[in-house]
């Protein structure tokens, strides 16, 4: 079965109409990481920025057999993900062939191996003609790979708990567009082993200091105001720098103030970063140009960029 | 989110501010009682470090809220409690106390050098023998003091978005230091402007004797981290009484004279920088001081009924000269030996 390559304009979890196949877009680090009150208790979690810059596909193909092949072969988290998910359907097809397309750069934080295992699910439950919600693809994914992040959730702005597979607060409505200027963070580009990473460790004061993050957080997602999410980014990038470094990120936070950038946000497992720039300001583009030059007084010239409207 | 569900007890359901807007660029969060949410949040950190079980016995000095704040928490957690204070503890306070279970120490005379807040010190210290399992908050020197204030901060994030002027008094440096530090995280450029009293040594004044009290101290508490501040003022009784009641006169703000004093500091504060966001803390409600504050029989008796008051703020060059009224200057984020050091 072929990938249909015409419906960019899809959202980015609908199914491909006439294949059994779905795709997942990549995330570009997070905009805020840490641990939150729920309420009744601590969780840890985090808010993606998604990056339609590059995805996952995958097709799922039922056959006769028991248990599920994957190509290419040592992507064994879908695998795994998608034996989880005909578990949950209640065995509607005994196995089958799950391929799986992907261009996401491994290791540096764009959640490849997310995009992969919710793909693999998509595939899955498109294929066997079924229906799972967001909450329960999540709780799968988690399952498969120990931590997931929220890309079911697509644009949608959710503090999900990343660990647990469940959404800690839904901040209301999509997040507003952004434009971003995407960098690496280590001089070699060769990414961050994140599973060898162990979890942060936050003190009593940084616990209490997310809360006021996550407050401006929802104020930015309702009033659609980048700036404010900017502000966001940066203390969060600034507040986890003890916990996984990012190389002169005090000289990019003043990159970002002096390009007018809204702020900066990272990976905070991985060595990607971005500054952030509404995609409605029309400044944006010189904007944009002017901090790449800048980045590159730092020594940063492996740049990209991207509409996290795709 | 909107919530529908009680709150499980008086604390969570009082303990934050109501934010309300009274100037075009300034909004006041008005208390109930602040001190509920240090006194809460401090012994919650207690008890998850082990420190503070339901048979532990709450030492703690204080002539003001935060010994009612203690009181009410310590209540609704089973734990006694014994506050150590000065005669300056009125007697209303003293029978709320009393009736919350709490044992009332009073010290009648105060240290030769530090005060009655020295003789409190010296008298907890004994009790500490007296109660092997004891849990001391101080909310002079707990960092889950300032730490209490995330909440505060998160409410002002959510409902008013970047400020630029964060205005309060300085009693405890717990909520200026606290609410300052956490907003800044996201307002990086927060202008903090502390409201002390002439004769309280919080910013260099020489020791005296205060009329205006919950604010100022005889001792510098280790939680005032001066070189958070841009700017202090020190505002005397005579202002802060009037102001507070043009607080509750146009605003219907019925507040405790500190809150006075903040109000008087943050309106001008906020009519000198038009395009800036400004918000005052205010700490407590006004019923403690129905029979001083909001009395004019008691004010005539002090002579501050119908005293001079100053339009503005006088700019001082040195925290420790002589001070008339209200004055300012701009502490620029100095340490405090940094100013004491360099007498003019």
């Amino acid at each position: 079965m072929k990938v249909d390559q015409g419906h960019r304009l899809l959202e980015d979890l609908l199914p491909l109409p006439n294949t059994a196949g779905s795709r997942v877009n990549a995330h570009h680090g997070e905009i805020l990481q840490g641990v939150f009150h729920d309420g009744e208790r601590l969780r840890r979690g985090l808010v993606t920025l998604p990056c339609p810059l590059y995805n996952t596909r995958a097709t799922f193909m039922p056959t006769g057999d028991d248990g599920v092949t994957v190509r290419p072969g040592w992507r064994t988290k879908a695998t795994r993900a998608a034996e989880l998910t005909l578990s949950a359907l209640g065995w509607p097809v005994p196995g089958g062939l799950l391929i799986l397309t992907s261009d996401i750069p491994l290791s540096r934080g764009f959640g490849s191996s997310t995009a992969d295992v919710t793909a693999a699910i998509q595939a899955v439950v498109v294929a066997t003609g079924r229906t799972l919600p967001p909450a329960a693809v999540a709780k799968i994914a988690v399952s498969a790979e120990r931590a997931s992040d929220s890309l079911v959730y697509g644009r949608r702005a959710v503090l999900f708990a990343h660990r647990e597979g469940v959404v800690i607060e839904d901040l209301g409505q999509d997040l507003m567009p952004l434009e971003v200027l995407g960098f690496g963070t280590s001089s070699h580009g060769q990414g961050v082993n994140t599973l060898d990473l162990p979890p942060a460790r936050y003190s009593s004061w940084e616990i209490e200091a997310f809360r006021p993050m996550l407050g401006m957080l929802r104020r930015a997602v309702r009033t659609r105001d980048a700036y404010l999410l900017g502000r966001v980014a940066t203390a969060s990038a600034l507040l986890n720098q003890r916990h996984l470094r990012v190389p002169q990120l005090d000289d990019i936070i003043r990159v970002a103030r002096a390009s007018g950038a809204a702020g900066v946000e990272v990976a905070h497992s991985g060595d990607i970063a971005g500054l952030l720039f509404p995609a409605s300001d029309p400044a944006t583009a010189d904007r944009v140009e002017r901090a790449g030059e800048r980045l590159r007084r730092l020594g940063i010239t492996e740049t990209w960029r991207f509409s996290t409207k795709g | 989110m909107r919530s529908v569900a009680p709150s499980r007890s008086i604390v969570e359901a009082t303990q934050l501010p109501r934010l309300i807007r009274i100037g075009h660029n300034l909004h006041v969060a008005a208390f109930g009682l602040m001190k509920l949410l240090p006194a809460r949040y401090m012994l919650d950190r207690a008890a998850e470090r082990g420190e503070l079980d339901w048979g532990t016995t709450v030492l703690e000095t204080s002539s003001g809220t935060f010994g009612l704040g203690l009181a009410i928490v310590c209540r609704l957690r089973g734990n006694a409690l014994t506050i150590v204070g000065d005669p300056a503890i009125d007697p209303g306070l003293r029978r709320r106390l009393n009736q919350l279970g709490t044992r009332v120490e009073i010290c009648e005379d105060p240290s030769p050098e530090g005060g009655y807040q020295r003789a409190r010190l010296d008298r907890l210290a004994e009790l500490r023998d007296e109660h092997p399992d004891h849990y001391i908050p101080n909310q002079y020197g707990n960092p889950d003091n300032p730490a209490a204030y995330s909440v505060v901060a998160e409410q002002l994030c959510e409902a008013i978005g970047p400020i630029d002027c964060l205005v309060g008094a300085v009693g405890s440096g717990g909520s200026t230091i606290g609410t300052s530090s956490f907003l800044r995280l996201v307002s990086p450029d927060l202008h903090l402007v502390g409201v002390d009293t002439p004769g309280s040594i919080i910013f260099g004044q020489p020791d005296r004797p205060r009329i205006l009290r919950g604010l100022g101290n005889s001792l510098v508490p280790g939680n005032v981290q001066h070189e958070s501040y841009d700017e202090v003022h020190w505002v005397g009784p005579a202002e802060a009484f009037h102001a507070t009641r043009r607080l509750y006169g146009r605003h219907c703000l019925f507040m405790g004279p500190t809150s006075g004093a903040a109000f008087l500091v943050a309106s001008w504060w906020a009519r000198c920088n038009p395009d800036a966001q400004v918000v005052a803390l205010l700490p407590d409600e006004g019923y403690r001081y129905l029979d001083t504050v909001y009395d004019d029989e008691w004010l005539r008796a002090i002579d501050l009924l119908d005293a001079p008051l100053a339009p503005e703020p006088v700019e001082v060059a040195h925290p420790a000269q002589e001070l008339g009224g209200w004055s300012r200057m701009d502490w620029n984020r100095r340490r405090l030996h940094d100013l004491i050091g360099a007498r003019p």
